[in-house]
């Protein structure tokens, strides 16, 4: 489904991917560990098409098409969403304006019919219920005045909105407490079926407790440089990535 | 030479001789420096005939159906001396000032009685081709008075040059608090100029919302004094300036008297050719102690040619007081559109988003209802795309 192939990267001259190659087939759940700096936001970042990053080498291909060829946008319309490590603030557009827009705008290029007002409310209503949000959340501004673990609640709210067929959450668990961790990853958690590849990025296990992950890779200076399964973020938990930068 | 001077020859008087001594400012004139003044002088000016209208309006220079409420008083007297002297501040700036002086046809005075509360709209009426009118509107608030004045411009096209000049004195006393909106959405060949000239007595607040979209020139100067004790002024603005229209706003609040609040934001967001110029001014005099300050200034270029000319000034001389200011001149935010994006908005609709967030920021302070509305109305056919937010909000706003 998702084949990235000798993935290089860099900004400013300065190499951040250094030939990265995974693989992720549909339903599968791939978790990227690794330490400050390795490169794990920059690789989410390209997947979703963010353009600070230059790719100097490689390919990507999902579902047959070369991705590093479309826009942010087709790359939603074809089914990718990207959970924001720090979700955006966007003062004077409310919350409800970004979800019609963004839920109709994706319906569209799957050819299905445009989501009504009484539709939409009652999808948006029951996904609200899933993330334990308030109604009021659809009234106020993008991500304006949230909390973090509000905004990464939001985050998840649009991915189940959105229903992409890979979601990439970048450090979805980062500024979560205890009950906000669990909502987060039960929400994820909701969203796995046969069709659906997630794509998670972090530093600690305790989301992958939640959200056990069907394969572990470890990113270090730009290279994955150890793949196993779930048992190697308890690993990595207990003894750290020292003696896998070294190698 | 100037539009004006046949006009001017017309009229006796020593005021028309000093306006046509002087001409119209040149980019010497700090004030003018980037008005472009082409369009004045190149269009042979005349009288512009008042328009029949029912509404209390302005048109060819004079006022029509002045309006009717209680608590609302037409007064015939003269002007105070304070009032003269603020409209000789403004005639002797330069040029313009003088020939808004000499050709000045309407002026009226109302005064809001003591205590009573009013509502007055005034619709600018676009004067035909080649004419221009000059009025005068003077504004009394006796204690405690209040008032909500709002105006707003017709857009009849006109097929060419036309000009409007309205100068406004208002006078606030104890307690009184005026609301005025402005809202320029004038016809796309038309010069617009505004003086509003404020003083605002002990606890008395004024606050404008000016919303400028319309003209193909259009100046605003607004000098507001904070004379008495606990007196405080907002203004609150956003200039959308496109195609090759010039807009221009000249604010300053002077801090005359201590223990005084001042809050000036505004925004401009320029496409096309467009070019905005943006001076705000507040003064905070060595006496003025305990006083505060709020400045806030962001412009928006939406196009490689758009043009925008900031300048803020603040001048303070007293050492106990608060004040805040930021400027800022800047493109679409490329995370925020990457954001939008991200969620498989069209980068069109990604853009109308955040230049809609842009303005609704200044819109969304608007307090009555009924403005508020037609002028987001107003703003998403100003928008490329405007139609899709106009969809979402009459399919989820409650």
């Amino acid at each position: 489904m998702l084949s990235i192939q000798n993935l290089r990267a860099k900004v400013d001259d300065k190499p951040i991917l250094n030939g990265v190659n995974l693989n992720i087939n549909q339903g599968e759940v791939h978790a990227i560990m690794g330490p400050n700096g390795s490169g794990k936001s920059t690789l989410a970042s390209i997947l979703a098409g963010r353009d600070d990053y230059e790719v100097t080498d490689g390919e990507i291909i999902y579902m047959g098409q070369n991705l590093l060829e479309l826009e942010p946008e087709e790359r939603a319309w074809v089914g990718i969403f990207l959970s924001f490590q720090y979700p955006v603030e966007i003062p004077g557009v409310k919350n409800i304006y970004l979800l019609k827009a963004a839920v109709n705008a994706i319906r569209e290029h799957r050819g299905l019919p445009e989501l009504k007002a009484g539709d939409f409310l009652k999808l948006v209503r029951e996904k609200l219920k899933i993330m334990q949000m308030d109604e009021a959340f659809l009234h106020r501004n993008v991500n304006e005045g949230f909390s973090g673990g509000e905004k990464k609640r939001n985050e998840i709210l649009q991915m189940q909105l959105l229903e992409p067929t890979l979601a990439l959450l970048d450090e979805t668990d980062s500024g979560l407490d205890v009950d906000a961790l669990r909502i987060v990853g039960e929400g994820i958690n909701r969203m796995r079926s046969p069709e659906r590849s997630v794509l998670l990025v972090t530093h600690y296990q305790r989301l992958l407790d939640i959200v056990k992950p069907d394969f572990v890779h470890v990113l270090a200076n730009g290279e994955i440089k150890l793949s196993g399964d779930h048992t190697l973020a308890e690993k990595l938990e207990r003894e750290g990535y020292e003696g896998i930068e070294a190698a | 030479m100037s539009g004006f001077s046949a006009w001017l020859n017309d009229i006796e008087g020593i005021s028309a001789q000093q306006a046509l001594k002087t001409g119209l400012p040149t980019k010497r004139v700090e004030s003018w420096k980037y008005v472009p003044t082409r369009s004045l002088t190149r269009t042979g000016w005349r009288p512009a005939t008042p328009k029949a209208t029912e509404r209390f309006a302005l048109t060819g220079g004079r006022f029509s159906n002045i309006p009717e409420v209680g608590g609302l008083e037409v007064t015939d007297e003269k002007l105070t001396p304070e009032e003269k002297k603020r409209l000789t501040g403004m005639s002797e700036a330069h040029g313009f000032g003088l020939t808004q002086a000499a050709l000045d046809r309407g002026q009226l005075i109302l005064t809001v009685q003591e205590t009573a509360s009013v509502r007055i709209n005034l619709d600018h009426l676009a004067n035909e081709a080649s004419s221009a009118g000059f009025a005068t509107l003077v504004l009394r608030l006796e204690a405690g008075a209040q008032l909500t004045f709002v105006e707003q411009f017709e857009a009849t096209v006109v097929e060419k040059s036309n000009l409007s000049s309205l100068r406004c004195v208002i006078t606030l006393g104890r307690d009184a608090s005026v609301t005025h909106v402005r809202f320029q959405a004038a016809n796309a060949t038309a010069h617009i100029f505004s003086n509003i000239e404020v003083s605002c007595g002990e606890n008395a607040s004024y606050r404008l919302q000016t919303i400028e979209f319309g003209a193909k020139l259009a100046r605003n100067d607004v000098n507001i004094a904070l004379a008495g004790r606990e007196a405080s002024a907002s203004i609150n603005g956003l200039a959308i300036t496109k195609g090759s229209q010039y807009h221009d706003t000249h604010l300053t609040i002077d801090h005359v008297v201590g223990d005084t609040k001042s809050e000036m934001t505004f925004r401009n967001m320029v496409d096309g050719k467009g070019e905005a110029t943006i001076n705000g001014r507040v003064l905070i005099r060595k006496d003025s102690q305990r006083s505060g300050t709020e400045q806030s200034i962001a412009n928006l270029l939406l196009s490689e040619s758009a043009r925008v000319n900031p300048k803020p000034e603040l001048e303070i001389y007293a050492d106990d007081v608060t004040a805040s200011h930021g400027c800022t001149v800047g493109s679409l935010n490329k995370t925020e559109l990457f954001y939008l994006k991200s969620r498989g908005l069209s980068e069109a609709d990604a853009r109308a988003f955040l230049q809609y967030a842009f303005a609704e920021k200044i819109i969304g302070e608007i307090q009555h209802q009924d403005i508020r509305e037609l002028v987001e109305t107003q703003l998403l056919g100003e928008l490329q795309q405007g139609d899709l937010i106009g969809e979402l909000k009459e399919s989820v706003d409650v």
